[in-house]
């Protein structure tokens, strides 16, 4: 049941964060374990009350997810979450 | 149209699909330029040299001298002069024919319903996320497509959004008020990347306003320039976005 967890390189500048592979069953699930692992990462991604941050969208096999709360998305064996944080500079 | 215009856009009237009725098409069309920075330089040049009959440039900010290593449409002489307005006197150089526009404030929710109302499509090259939610819903508003880059060190995002309903729009990506902005003035940002982003935002901008290929409408492309990777990325409208989802059927 592992799911491929991939980040922006955006983030590279605050986080130690190489591509991994984690298990679970919901998006959730994934990052709860990975949060385990990487307690920081858990504030860079997510508020106090467990959501994802208004900066970051969170894609599941490249489609962008649309529970932001509970993310409640099912993953698995073979998928892919990948994590983005919104640009502003132009 | 004449022999002259004939001449000067034959490459793009060659090209399938576009012809002599594209060229009209670009030549009847008004565009706003948000941010005449790094992505609205190339943004600019290329749909004035291609034949966009009218650019609004909005820009409050004035050339600075850190502006030049990445911001190509402004020049050393221009230093100190109203980016809008440095930007117009490069673009009616580039190509007379277009009608050119200055926008010399910022833009604001109360001013931005006006100005998106008299054009057909948006390009946002701004570097501000408070800008950015405004021109989205004045866009959304007005049902007037939006072509959303950014870019910062060596990363980029670009990314259109058709206006129309049932489509996402920028704050079904990203929810109001989340970001912070980071400037390439703090982080810096590598010239050639904005380049990338800014000509992609030009080339979508002119598929959109004549109707060529097949546009990024619901797809965001990130541009990882370090490893030269891109992603591509679909985006499902938010079924409960506050701005989009009042105008979806």
């Amino acid at each position: 049941m592992a799911t491929t967890l991939r980040f922006t390189p955006n983030l590279y500048r605050h986080l130690d964060c190489p591509d991994t592979c984690v298990a679970g069953a919901t998006v959730r699930e994934v990052l709860d374990a990975y949060f385990q692992a990487n307690p920081r990462a858990r504030g860079f991604l997510l508020d106090d009350q467990g959501a994802a941050r208004k900066h970051v969208a969170i894609f599941v096999n490249e489609t962008l997810i649309r529970d932001r709360t509970g993310l409640s998305d099912p993953v698995g064996e073979g998928d892919e979450i990948f994590v983005a944080q919104a640009l502003s500079g132009g | 149209m004449t022999d002259a215009e004939l001449l000067r856009y034959s490459r793009q009237i060659l090209l399938p699909d576009f012809g002599i009725a594209g060229q009209e098409r670009l030549r009847a069309s008004g565009v706003l330029v948000v941010g005449l920075g790094g992505l609205g330089s190339p943004v600019a040049m290329y749909l004035a040299a291609a034949g966009v009959g009218r650019l609004v440039l909005a820009d409050f900010d004035a050339v600075d001298l850190s502006n030049l290593q990445r911001q190509i449409i402004h020049t050393t002489a221009q230093i100190g002069r109203p980016k809008a307005e440095s930007a117009r006197i490069a673009l009616a150089a580039l190509n007379p024919d277009v009608e050119l526009v200055t926008v010399k404030r910022s833009l604001v929710e109360e001013t931005l319903p006006d100005i998106v109302a008299g054009v057909d499509l948006v390009l946002d090259c701004c570097d501000n996320f408070q800008t950015r939610f405004a021109v989205n819903a004045a866009c959304v508003a007005a049902g007037v497509p939006l072509v959303s880059g950014a870019a910062i060190r060596l990363e980029g995002q670009v990314t259109a959004f058709s206006g129309q309903p049932g489509g996402p729009c920028y704050q079904c990506l990203y929810p109001r008020d989340g970001g912070i902005d980071e400037t390439c003035s703090t982080n810096g940002v590598l010239a050639p990347v904005v380049g990338i982003i800014g000509s992609i935002q030009a080339t979508e901008a002119i598929k959109i306003l004549t109707g060529l290929g097949e546009p990024l409408f619901g797809r965001l492309l990130l541009l990882d320039a370090a490893l030269m990777q891109w992603r591509s990325l679909r985006l499902p409208a938010d079924p409960s976005c506050p701005i989009c989802s009042v105008t979806r059927p």
